[in-house]
Formats: structure tokens, sequence, C-alpha cells
């Protein structure tokens, strides 16, 4: 694919990060990925099944067009693409430099590990004798100190835990491909300066850190002998004991740090000051250790300071932007004071430990039994809101994904037990269900349906059961009562927290935080921070969802792009030479087969010349060569030799790790002038290991795999990928925030943007709101936005117009726009998005109609707004949240009226502190940080009384002259009714979508079943419609506020500039085609397409693909019977004869 | 409101009453043409012919126990595309089936033409039937269909019911526009002629023929004949289950199969311009043909017989209707249809479907539900 000159760094491999890399990459910047941990994938690794379907499905995010660019399979397996270098187990060291030009440099942990030569076959854990904590299964089992970080990388090669290994070299012995190197010489002449007053700490430690560490040690006994020993010797690391006569450890430091400033200085303390050790670090000390010393311990803690000490920076990058996206960690409850029981009991765990318990590649393979005693579970409950809205964690916030991730767990948990046969009970023990999201409502009632029992209350403490059966829970309800329940596991769901370096990150980026630790952004942004070019991805900035973070990935990604763009980075292409392979096409199959031998691990006890016979039998095999390590230089080296020698057509690579070798092989085919499509790696290696039943196992699994390869190969065409054109104009639809915010996305990148807008002027919802919560004005957004739009040279606005059809595909788009004298023209376009917006929903419940004393928050913000209402002339006021609302027919959270009701409540106080406020409310919507003015609410006396559905308020109207306001209604905490006379009742009515069926019909895209737009896949694909091109944002896309809706305009508009970037896009080589010859005109193919990427020509003689939307999943070419539908590069044939090679 | 007449009969003469049936369907304004089964003149056999002229429906035979071919093929290139016209078609309830899966299919349209359907008596095989026709196919109608009436399946004179017939449950032709019943029904006086659609509706209605109600005896008539057929269809199916239940079986079941693709040409609902069997895929390389042959010492040739039967099955059987002519076309005896019906029952049976039942009901291939199988796809 094109790549351009820009260029930006993204810090983190989870999901944000991974979105936001994919995002830039596929807009053709190059990107360099850094992850801290040796793998991608971030929290998502551990976690197998995600609402709503209750399974995974990450692969979504993957490329849709310009595939061939990326990899294409499992994304938690891992990522290849082409415009993106993927550097794990690295940090940023430095950043310099200006938005447009940072330069930065990287640090990459060393392991004594080498990933070019491990083959991944274990045999080093075999004999691995250190056993510790796997912190994949949250600690639930156990795993060597070489180990793999995930089970299911590709590759996956092992790795050496410093931190706790013996450096026994059993695994180094072990290894069959002499991959690990213990060893390091640096250490022979790296200093250590062991100070302590006790000659027999001096003494073992001197022994322990040269003949185990092979280090070099000196000594002191004293803060004087240490600081002069520094002066003239000098050293590379202290190890310096605290309390010492005379002069102690911290004036060590001290004077220390005066002379040496860089001088790594390690404290050594009892546990009696570990305090001071604390206090030492903040004046320098690198970190502490506790006497008594374990040697198991203590040495591979040196080694580990030591390896962080000399990894060597890497090589300074120059990048236009920062992408920050480190995503979050999770509340710890041992932190906590003594939080149910947690770390006591094993039978009380977090959720995270829970979602390992739950998998397949869990501590018990997915089987739902206790920790404590691998007895099955019957009775599990989930307690809520741990390390959350809890001041006494400090965390005033709300976390926002366990209520979701709870009832997930639930329902997984209820799935799996079904399946097996058993019983199992689940209970969620809550505050309030923050079921806020558009679907959310309808999962939480699904799962009350099957049978997840959602209990509100407060659970006072979790003990054993005096009969050592199970655990009991007390708890009190919300009217009081105390019951006592029980459980065989509680879960304990776990709030999120800033992830661990977030501070240091920050800190070296000189980006501000907020209160509780998150990155601080700019008013009504998400991402952009005070430092332009520095931006937040995914949950960095705080508590959010999968589908929020991926939004905000591609909306940082934007922002990237816009200062990218803004310096100049996407002007120019970088110089890739255009490479021409030989047309072999006409030829007959040569082919040449190279197998590497592994040195000789492979093909040990193999008859060669019996296999080379045996292959040499078919006739388009030409050449079999043995090679020692294809994986090496020098042996790729040989390989390209022998091609250049014998010219074959087809080349066979019989070596491991096929996927290592996709750049490898592209850059080959450059080299030898053949087509990488018509070279194949197969994986021998494996096959060698496999036990069968034949007399010599490895040489008939050997065969078998090299014979498929040679069956695909035989077959294989490199036809040329097909493109499509793409018109570089884009189309918004709708002149609100969103609207206008994806337009100004698109337009910054120097392409035209047609906005329409159906009312007279731009700004939307935002006409009639006036401030945020937190008090920011409103009105200079609205401006500003606007003027920029107006001004703005590549955009052009189109008021009082409307959309009157519309048909094409990505790439190309025609669009009919009808003016407001019913003038007609047709614009053309290549990509879509949808930002028609909505409004407060009309009602007529509680009287809503009757009196003009009942009405609704958007007339409430008028009122006070224009001074119609006077709050100190109210003595009461009522307000009613979920007004036909989260029930059908209207079952979903409209997110915002929660926050708006806390806004103008607090406003109402503020004014007339002694005005009483009672808010009806069903679950309090108030997400992240939100929950803050919840609480503040509460502190400045608003009354809060929940309803239930069966239990409404009702509101009558006075019949006396002043028409007073009746309220009345439950109190559950009275249990008894209450009567409240009114001033006004307020009603939180949410938001209705206004998005136009034949609007969404005419782009070929759907509504949900409350007229929302249908993303393709709520989490995965948030912005996007199922078919490629056509993108939504703002509240047609779901209730939303204006940050939040800003956030998904700058991802839609990110997303399409993905496809309007080029003026051809490609779709993969993998695409599906149509035999017409044989195709009977069944249309099967075409219901079967999920991406509607087929039609009947308008002549109706013949299907036609779209290349461009077809993802080449082959599901046209499942339902054809005569393969008249077929998908390139698994011709019926080919598949076939590689079948009948698997069976030979 | 449904209508149901009678075509009057006169001295038992069925076929008259039929051909007086047709020739009024026929001078209707707005249909073109009929579809009709008519003896072919020289020859005994009985087949498909379109007919426009009134005059020429004198050779009319849909009672003839002759089923040379399934006639939904034969609709099918006749609607597959607006033709400026309507046509009726006289057919037997499994032609309508067939017919309907292939409008499904997309490769016939129900626009442009009425479905007549006839209580079916059943049919002979090929060539059992040349052997009971001999030279007077006339009389060979009315000696079957007086015989089969009477209750007398297994007395024609020394020839039986085709296996398919023996085991059929959908003799009654439920899917049609107009279904004309003979069973249960007194054919002295009468045919029953039941409008089954507003199609069926709007046609009969022309006709104008007295109005009629269903007799009493029809239903108990039909009972006893779906217990019958159904006892008989249970009986096929489990011998046909212990015949094909291994591979070795299977093989040996299809041992006689010489590719020549009868059934698959004869078979109504196998709608592929050129079946893949016939494309190069399996028109291998002659190197494979050396492979197979080392690897085991010796292949059968020709290769690839069994791969067809379970293709096809795999593709075709949930689209079955038991037609049978499959059997009717092998060369060679093999029992196709009974393979083809036992997988077809169970196929149909897991999509909760039913080949040619409506139009409305969509191929369970055409159908994506989430949640199907779970049993089987382990989600």
């Amino acid at each position: 694919m094109q790549t351009k000159i820009g260029k930006a760094l993204v810090i983190g491999g989870g999901i944000g990060g991974i979105r936001s890399a994919l995002d830039l990459a596929e807009f053709g910047y190059g990107v360099t990925l850094i992850e801290r941990t040796p793998h991608i994938g971030g929290i998502l690794s551990q976690l197998d099944y995600q609402f709503p379907t209750n399974r995974c499905g990450m692969c979504k995010m993957l490329p849709l067009v310009e595939r061939d660019a990326s990899s294409q399979f499992c994304l938690r397996k891992g990522l290849f693409h082409e415009n993106i270098d993927i550097r794990l187990s690295t940090e940023l060291a430095s950043v310099e430099g200006e938005p447009g030009q940072f330069k930065v440099t990287l640090r990459q942990e060393k392991n004594p590990v080498n990933p070019e030569l491990c083959i991944g076959c274990g045999k080093c854990v075999e004999v691995c004798p250190v056993d510790t904590a796997d912190a994949f299964n949250a600690g639930l089992s156990t795993r060597k100190a070489i180990y793999l970080p995930v089970p299911h990388n590709i590759p996956n090669t092992y790795r050496i835990d410093t931190g706790v290994c013996t450096q026994c070299g059993a695994c180094q012995d072990a290894c069959p491909t002499g991959a690990i190197q213990l060893l390091d010489e640096g250490r022979i002449t790296f200093n250590i300066l062991v100070v302590d007053d006790e000659l027999i700490v001096r003494d073992s430690l001197k022994e322990w850190l040269e003949v185990e560490g092979g280090f070099q040690v000196s000594m002191a006994e004293s803060g004087p002998e240490a600081l002069e020993h520094i002066k003239t010797h000098g050293c590379q690391l202290m190890l310096l004991d605290i309390k010492m006569p005379g002069m102690d450890g911290v004036e060590v430091l001290q004077k220390a740090k005066e002379l040496f400033p860089d001088l790594p200085v390690v404290m050594m303390t009892a546990y009696a000051t570990v305090e001071t050790a604390v206090e030492a670090m903040k004046i320098g000390a690198l970190d502490y250790l506790i006497k008594p010393f374990d040697p198991d311990a203590l040495i591979p803690k040196v080694i580990q300071i030591y390896q962080n000490l000399s990894t060597p920076v890497g090589p300074e990058l120059e990048v236009g932007a920062i992408v920050m996206s480190g995503g979050t960690s999770y509340y710890n409850p041992a932190e906590g004071k003594d939080t149910y029981g947690y770390g006591s009991l094993p039978d009380v765990v977090t959720s995270i430990e829970f979602e390992r318990l739950l998998s397949g590649t869990g501590p018990s393979g997915g089987k739902l039994v206790r920790p404590s005693d691998g007895r099955p579970i019957t009775r599990i409950a989930w307690l809520q809101c741990i390390g959350s809205r809890d001041t006494q964690s400090d965390a005033d916030f709300c976390s926002t994904i366990c209520c979701m991730y709870a009832i997930k767990e639930a329902m997984v948990a209820r799935e799996r037990a079904a399946r097996d046969g058993a019983q199992l009970d689940t209970s969620i023990y809550y505050m309030d269900m923050r079921t806020f999201g558009k679907s959310f409502q309808r999962y939480r009632d699904r799962s009350e349906a099957s049978g997840v029992a959602f209990k509100r209350g407060r659970v006072h403490s979790v003990v054993p059961d005096p009969s050592g059966e199970d655990l009991q829970l007390r708890w009190v309800a919300t009217d009081g009562t105390v019951a006592t329940d029980h459980a065989d596991l509680v879960v304990l769901s776990v709030g999120q927290r800033p992830a661990e370096g977030a501070q240091a990150l920050t800190d070296m980026l000189g980006i501000e935080r907020n209160p509780w630790g998150f990155v601080q952004t700019e008013a009504f942004s998400l991402t952009r921070t005070a430092r332009t070019g520095i931006v937040a991805s995914g949950a960095f900035a705080g508590l959010k969802d999968i589908s929020e973070s991926v939004i905000q990935a591609s909306a940082a990604a934007l922002a990237a792009s816009q200062t990218i763009h803004g310096a100049g980075g996407s002007i120019g292409l970088k110089d890739c030479p255009k490479t021409i392979y030989d047309d072999v096409a006409r030829q007959l199959p040569r082919i040449l087969v190279a197998i590497c031998t592994c040195n000789n691990a492979v093909t040990k006890g193999l008859d060669q010349a019996a296999l080379v016979h045996r292959l040499q039998n078919d006739p388009a095999v030409k050449q079999v060569h043995f090679l020692d390590h294809t994986c090496t230089a020098e042996g790729w080296q040989q390989l390209e030799d022998l091609i250049k020698k014998h010219r074959p057509n087809r080349v066979l690579i019989g070596a491991c790790l096929p996927y290592v070798y996709t750049r490898k092989l592209k850059q080959l085919g450059r080299d030898v002038a053949l087509d990488p499509r018509l070279m194949e790696v197969v994986d021998i290696r494996s096959a060698s290991l496999q036990p069968e039943a034949s007399d010599n196992p490895t040489a008939a699994g050997i065969e078998r795999i090299l014979t498929m390869g040679i069956a695909r190969l035989r077959h294989a065409s490199p036809n040329p990928v097909p493109t499509v054109p793409v018109f570089q104009r884009a189309l918004v639809v709708g002149g609100g925030i969103a609207g206008m915010t994806a337009a100004l996305s698109i337009a910054d990148h120097g392409f035209e943007v047609d906005l329409i807008e159906q009312s007279d002027q731009l700004g939307g919802n935002l006409h009639w709101l006036h401030h945020l919560i937190d008090g920011q004005e409103i009105e200079p957004l609205l401006t500003e936005t606007r003027d920029r739009v107006n001004h703005h040279p590549q955009i052009d606005v189109h008021l009082t117009t409307r959309i009157v059809a519309a048909f094409g595909q990505a790439g190309t788009f025609y669009s009919t726009i009808e003016d407001g004298d019913g003038q007609a023209r047709q614009l053309t376009h290549g990509a879509a998005i949808l930002a028609t917006g909505g409004s407060e929903a009309a009602t007529t419940a509680y009287g809503f109609g009757n009196s003009d004393r009942i009405i609704t928050q958007k007339m409430l913000e008028a009122q006070l707004h224009d001074g119609a209402i006077d709050p100190k002339a109210l003595k009461t006021v009522v307000m009613i949240q979920c007004v036909d609302s989260r029930e059908e027919p209207r079952n979903y959270c409209s997110r915002v009226c929660c926050p708006t009701t806390l806004k103008h409540a607090l406003a109402l106080k503020n004014a007339n502190p002694d005005l009483r406020i009672v808010v009806f409310y069903r679950d309090m919507m108030a997400t992240g940080f939100m929950e803050t003015y919840f609480t503040q609410a509460r502190k400045a006396g608003v009354t809060f009384i929940p309803y239930t559905l069966d239990g409404k308020p009702e509101v009558a109207v006075g019949a006396t002259g002043d028409q007073r306001l009746m309220v009345t209604a439950h109190e559950p905490f009275l249990d008894r009714p209450v009567e409240i006379s009114a001033d006004r009742v307020v009603l939180a009515t949410g938001i209705v979508p206004s998005l136009p069926q034949d609007l969404v019909q005419a782009y070929g895209v759907d509504q949900d079943e409350d007229a929302f737009f249908q993303e393709a896949e709520s989490k995965w694909r948030p912005v996007d419609a199922l078919k490629e091109g056509v993108f939504a944002c703002g509240i047609c896309h779901s209730p939303r506020n204006i940050g939040e809706s800003i956030a998904t305009a700058e991802a839609a508009a990110e997303r399409a500039l993905r496809i309007i970037a080029s003026e051809r896009v490609a779709s993969g080589s993998i695409i599906a085609g149509v035999h017409e010859s044989l195709c009977a005109l069944c249309e099967r193919c075409i219901e079967a397409c999920p991406y509607d990427a087929r039609m009947l020509d308008p002549d109706g003689e013949r299907i036609v693909v779209n290349p461009v939307m077809c993802q080449g999943c082959g599901a046209c070419a499942a339902v054809c019977p005569n393969d008249a539908a077929y998908v390139e590069g698994f011709d019926a044939d080919q598949v076939m004869e590689v079948i009948d090679a698997a069976l030979n | 409101m449904a209508i149901t007449a009678t075509i009057n009969v006169k001295d038992q003469d069925l076929l008259g009453s039929l051909q007086t049936f047709c020739t009024a369907i026929l001078t209707q304004e707005d249909i073109r043409a009929i579809l009709v089964p008519q003896r072919q003149p020289m020859k005994s056999m009985v087949m498909p012919t379109l007919v426009t002229a009134p005059e020429q429906l004198d050779g009319i035979d849909p009672l003839s126990p002759a089923f040379p071919m399934n006639g939904a093929k034969v609709l099918a290139k006749l609607t597959r595309k607006p033709s400026g016209g309507k046509i009726a078609a006289l057919l037997r309830p499994c032609e309508i089936r067939a017919f309907i899966e292939l409008v499904k299919l997309k490769q016939a349209r129900t626009e442009d033409v009425v479905l007549i359907g006839i209580d079916c008596l059943g049919a002979l095989r090929n060539t059992d039937y040349f052997r009971f026709a001999g030279n007077d196919a006339a009389a060979a109608t009315q000696r079957f269909y007086e015989g089969m009436l009477a209750g007398k399946e297994t007395a024609l004179d020394g020839v039986e019911l085709a296996s398919a017939c023996k085991s059929c449950e959908h003799s009654i032709p439920d899917a049609a526009d107009i279904a004309l019943g003979l069973r249960g029904v007194d054919i002295g006086t009468g045919i029953l002629a039941q409008a089954q659609s507003p199609a069926g509706e709007a046609l009969l209605a022309q006709l104008n023929l007295p109005a009629a109600e269903v007799p009493k005896a029809r239903e108990d008539a039909l009972a006893r004949l779906l217990e019958a057929r159904t006892a008989s269809r249970d009986q096929m199916f489990a011998e046909t289950a212990a015949a094909t239940d291994s591979v070795e079986k299977l093989s040996n079941y299809m041992a006689n199969c010489v590719n020549c693709y009868n059934c698959r040409v004869a078979c109504p609902v196998c709608y592929c311009k050129e079946c893949v069997f016939v494309t190069d895929v399996f028109n291998h390389d002659p190197a494979q043909y050396l492979r197979w042959a080392q690897r085991k010492g010796a292949i059968k040739m020709p290769t690839d017989t069994v791969f067809y039967h379970l293709t096809r099955l795999t593709h075709m059987s949930t689209a079955c209707v038991g037609c049978g002519q499959c059997s009717n076309a092998c060369p060679n005896d093999i029992p196709v249809m009974e393979l083809f019906r036992l997988v077809g029952q169970r196929t149909q049976e897991a999509f909760a479907y039913e080949a040619g039942k409506s139009v409305d009901e969509s191929p369970p291939m055409s159908v994506f539900k989430e949640d199907e199988f779970q049993e089987v796809v382990g989600l």
C-alpha cells in the first residue's frame, strides 16, 4: 500500500493502541507501536468474552480495504501491518522537539531468549526449577521462570522473567537451537559497592553477587568509607544499608547523590525501617531490599536492576505525533483494609481473576471450580463498586465498566453451567446498575430473564460459613433489612485506576493529570491534551469501556493525524520503487523446495534422499534442497542464491513459524522478482514434534506438510489485486456539533467536504445548551466551530438542504440533494458520514401538558437561562428520571439525563440553598467522573429516592387556584408512601434520534430497533456501518454528551479518511469472484454475503462483486453448489488437492 | 373465500372431463397456453406438452402411470423470465413441489403461471411402464386409474408402482393454485376442483363450474393412504439406513455407478448450469491418478463416484421432493431415490424445512441464524 512520509508513535499495544495504530497506518502513515509488556492486546489478551455477543470479535478491527497490508488472523494472537513497526518490551526513554517533529528515543528490554532463534518447543520449561505466580492467570496458577507471556501469541517465543530466574542454566542446556544466552558478559565489569556495617552481610552479599551473579563487588563498612570509594574508584550500583553507626544510610545517599546525581542506589533495610527506605526513594534511591536476604530472591532482583540500568537506549526516531494509549490498571482489593476477605479467603476473587477462571486457557481450563478446593461452583455473588464510587479508596468516580462486565460474567457463567448441565445461582449486589450504553439495558433485561438475580444493597461482610462449606454474605437491602446469603465464590467487581507507569509517562511528556491521576484533556475533547501533537487514546484518559475506548482511539488517531498533516506529513509519498515481478502466469509450475533442518533438529533420522525422491515424483517439483537455518541471515542468503540460480516459478520453504516470514517473503520477492504469493512457508517443525504411529513419524509428518504446500503452490496464480477508484471527497449529513466536527476533521486534511444541513443554520442542539456541569460555556464552542466551518476553503455548506436519493459503494457514492427552492443536484463522494442528531423525547407521562409547571429538563435549561424561573421563589422541585426510558418500547438509557439533572439540581441549590430538591430515579447514571457531582449533589442536600417500574411516582395537578403539584410515591427506605407538594416537576425524557429511515436505506445501512444508527459491531467497529464507506457520529449514533459526540465525529472522520486518502483503494488478494459461464443466477451468494458486496447486475444476467467491500470470507463460495462463486486463492481443485495431500 | 367446485364426468370418462376442463382454461382470455401431459403420436409415452390450440388437447393424459421426467424443469424454462402471457400447468404434486424449489432458487417464477395439481395415483418406472402399456396407452391409463382408485396398488399386471410413489406422503397437490381431487370422490359424477390461492380462485371463478363440497369420505381416504405410505416409507428408510450406515456399505451401495450423471440430469432441483463434477475441478491431473493408485496399490476407475453422490446430497438433499426420477434414470439400478429421501428427510428436519411446501419458506442455506446448531458449532 501507499506510505506517506508522516510518522506517528503509539505508546501502548492494547485495544486502543492497536486501533489508533491501524487507523494511522491505513491512512498511510508509518507507525511505531511500542508496548512495555512482551505482547500486544493489553487487558483483552486475558478476556475471552465480551458482551453483547458474549464472545470475542477483536479481529473485526482488522483492515477491510488494502487487506494484504495486514495480517488477517486472530488479532489477539498478533498483528502484522506493513506500515506498523511493533516493538514489544519497549518503553519511551525521552522526547524532545515540537509538534510535527518530535524526536523520541526508545528503550527495549533485553531478554536472554533470542526470539529469532526460539522455536517455541517448550523444552526449557520442562527443566526450569522455578515456580512463580502466573500474571496472565492473575496469579491463580503458577508458571516457570522461563515462560510464554500469553499462551496464544504468534509467533510465541519464550522469555525469561529475570526477576525470578536463578540463573541455574538448565534451560540453556536444554534449548535445541541455542536461543538462550544467560551469561551476560557485561556483568563482569559491572561494579557493585556493598555498604554495610556488618561484616557477615558484606561477605555473603559479595559471595552471592560474585559467584552466582557474575558481578564485580567492592565493599565499604561505613558511610565515609563508601563516599571515599566512589570518589576514587566509582561504582555502577550502590547497595546501601540504612542503619549504620555514625553516618546513616539516608545521609550517605544524600551525599552520594550530591557527588554523582545519576548514581543508582538501592537501600537495604530491616522490616522496621521500611518507611525510612520509602522516604529514601523520594530523595533518589532506586529501590530497596528487605533483610534478612534470601539469595534466590536477591540475586534476580539485582540482575533485573542491572538489566534496566544497562539496557541501551535505542535509536532516535522522528515522529509527527505521539498517541498515548497506556490503558488503565485495576484496583487491587489487597490495598484496602481487608476488602471482603480478599487475599485471605481463596474463594473471594477479583473480576479479572474470574475472567481467567472462565477461560479455556485459565487455571482450571474453563471449568467453574472453586479456587480453594476445586469443587464445582454452584453459587456466585458479584459485589459491585469495589474501588469505585468510594471516597475511602480515593475513588470519587464510577469506573463505568464494572456493571456491564459483571452482568456479562454472570451470563457467560450461566451459559457455561447450562452447557455442563449444572445448576448455577448468580447474584449481583449493587447500588445502581449503570446500563448506560444504547444496548445495555436490554442486555441487563435479558440477563435477568435468564436468571441473574440483581440485589440492591450494600454487602457488609464476607466470612467463611461456620460449616466450612462456603461463604456467608451479610448485606443490607434498600429497605434496611439485613440478610445473610451464601455463595461459594465471591467476585469483586474491581474498578479502574490510572495505568502503571502513567505518572512517569505523563511527567516525561509534560502532560497534566486530573485529580484522580488520569490524563487531563482539553475542554470538549476526550483526546487532546494541552500539548499539541500528544493525544490520549483508548482508556488512558480514564474510565472507558471497549466500545468507547475504540471510538476514542480513532478520535486520537484523527487528532494525531491533523498534527502530522499540518507538518506536511501526508503530502509526499515515501519513496518505494514499484516492483515488477516476472510474469510466470502461463508457465508450468516449477517448484523449488527448501527444507530447513533447524541444525538437524527437525530432520534427525530422516532419510533425506528418500524424501527428495518421493517429492520429485511430482513433475512440478524441480529442486529439493536442505538448509541449516533459514531463519538466520546466512540461511536466507543461501535460499536467495538458490532461487537466483535455478529460477523456479514457485518456492516452498519448509521451516517453522510461517507468520514470521510474511515480511521476509515480500522482500525476497522484490530481490528475486518473483511474486511473494508464489512463495510459501510451511511449518514442518510442529509436524516433526507430533508423535505418529508409523515407523518414521517425522518423515511422514514432514512429507505430508510439504506435499500440501506443493499442492497449494501448484495452483497458485498471482492475479492482480483489484482496486476501485476513489472520489476523494466526503459528504457529511447534519450540521450539529458532530457533523461540523467531522467535516472540519476531514477538511483539515485537505479533502473537500459537502456538509448538508436541513435547517437554515449550523449548530443543532448547541443552540439551546448553555453550559456544562463543570461550568464550561458552550456558546464559544458553537461560535468558534461554526466560524471555522463557514470559512474553511474545503467545506461546502448546504443549508436548508436534504438528501433525496443516494446510491453507490465505498469509493464512489452519488447523493442527490435538494435545496430549499426545490433545486436538485447530484454530489459525488467517496465516503458518507451521517450526523443527523436527535432531540429530547416528547412525553405525555406524569401529566405533562396538564400544567406549565410540569416541564422537561430541556425546558428547565431554557427557563433557568432566560430567567423564567427564579430559584429563590421556589420551595420544592421534584425531578423524575427515566421518563418513558429504559422500558419498552424505548428500552435504552439516554445517558445525558442524569448528568443534566445533577447539573440543574446543583445550579438550583447554588442559587437557593433552602430549595428542596427531590430526584426520583431508578439507577443514577453518573458514570465516570460525573460521579463526583452526584456526591456533591447529595452533600448539597438533594434528596434521591429510588423507584421501580411497578412503583412509579404519580403527579397530580391541584384543583385549587394555585394549582400546586402533588407527587406521591413509595419511599423504600422508610417503606411507606410519601406525598410531596412541588412547585415544579421536571421530567428527564431522554434522547430520540432523528435518523430518517429513507436516508439510512439510501446509503444501504441499517437502523437499530430504537432508530439509532446500527453500527457494524458495537465494540470493534463502533462508528462504521456494516457497509464499508458509511459512518455515523453524534446522537443519531447513540445518546451521548458533547465531548463524546465530538469523539465519535472525529472517529468517523478518521475512518472515512482511510478510504479517501488515496486515488484508488485496493481490496485484498483473497477475494471472491464469479465464473459467469457456470453461474445459474440463483442469487444465493447475494443472500449469503454479509458485507453486501454482491449484487445482480442491472441487466439481470450476471452477479457482480465489489472487490473493496468483499472481505474474502467465502460464504458465497460455500453456498454455491458448482463453484461459480469462488474465492481467489482457494480454488476447488487446489483445496481438494491440499486435502488429499493432508489425508495421505 | 376459497372456491370448491366439481368438474362433471360423463360416462366414467375421466380423461374426457379433464380435456374439457383444460379446454375451458385455454379458452380464457388471459391464459395463453397450457402445459399438460400428452400422449405422443405413434408412441405410448406421455410427455409434458405446451398447448396453445384447444383442438390439440385430445391426447391429454394426466392420469397415465408414465412419468418420464419431472415437469418442473420444463415449466422453469417457460417461466424464468416474463414471457408476455400467462400459462396454466397441469402437474403431479411432486412436480409442483420441485417447481416451488426452483422458484426459490430463482430458476423459475410464479408470476405468470397457474399451477393445477391433480391427486397423484402414482407412476411406474419407465421400463415397467412400457411393459404395462404395450401399444395402447389410453387403455393402459384407464386400467391404471381404475385399479389404483379401487385400492389395488399391488396388482398391476405384475408390475409395481415406482418405489418413490409407494413411499410418497405428498400425493395430494397441497401447493397447487387449483387442486383436482380424485380420492374419496365419486368420480362417476365429477372431479373435485378446489382453489387454493388467489390466482387459483380467480381462474376457477372464470370457469363457472358448479359449486360442490368436499365429500366426507375424502378425508378418511386420504388419512388411510397417508398411513400406508408412511409405513412403507419408514420401512424403506430402515432398510436404506441399514444398507448405508458405513463408508464400506455406502461404497457397495454405489458400486454400480459409472459417473453417467443421468440422475443429476433427471433431478428436477439440480439446477446448476453445469455440474461441478463435469468441470475442470474433477478433471484431475494424470499424475494425481497415479498418486492415488500408488497410495493404495489400486484404485477403482472411474473415481469420485461416491464423492459425487455425497456432494449431490450435500447440495440438494434439503431441496429433494422425492419424485424418484434419479432412480428412474439410473442405467445400473442404483436405488438413488431411497438414499436421497432418507438423507433429505433428516437434513430437512434439521432445519425445520419441508422442500416444496411454500415459496415463502427460505431454503436453509439462504438463512443465517446466529444461534442454531450450537451442539455442532460448539458456541
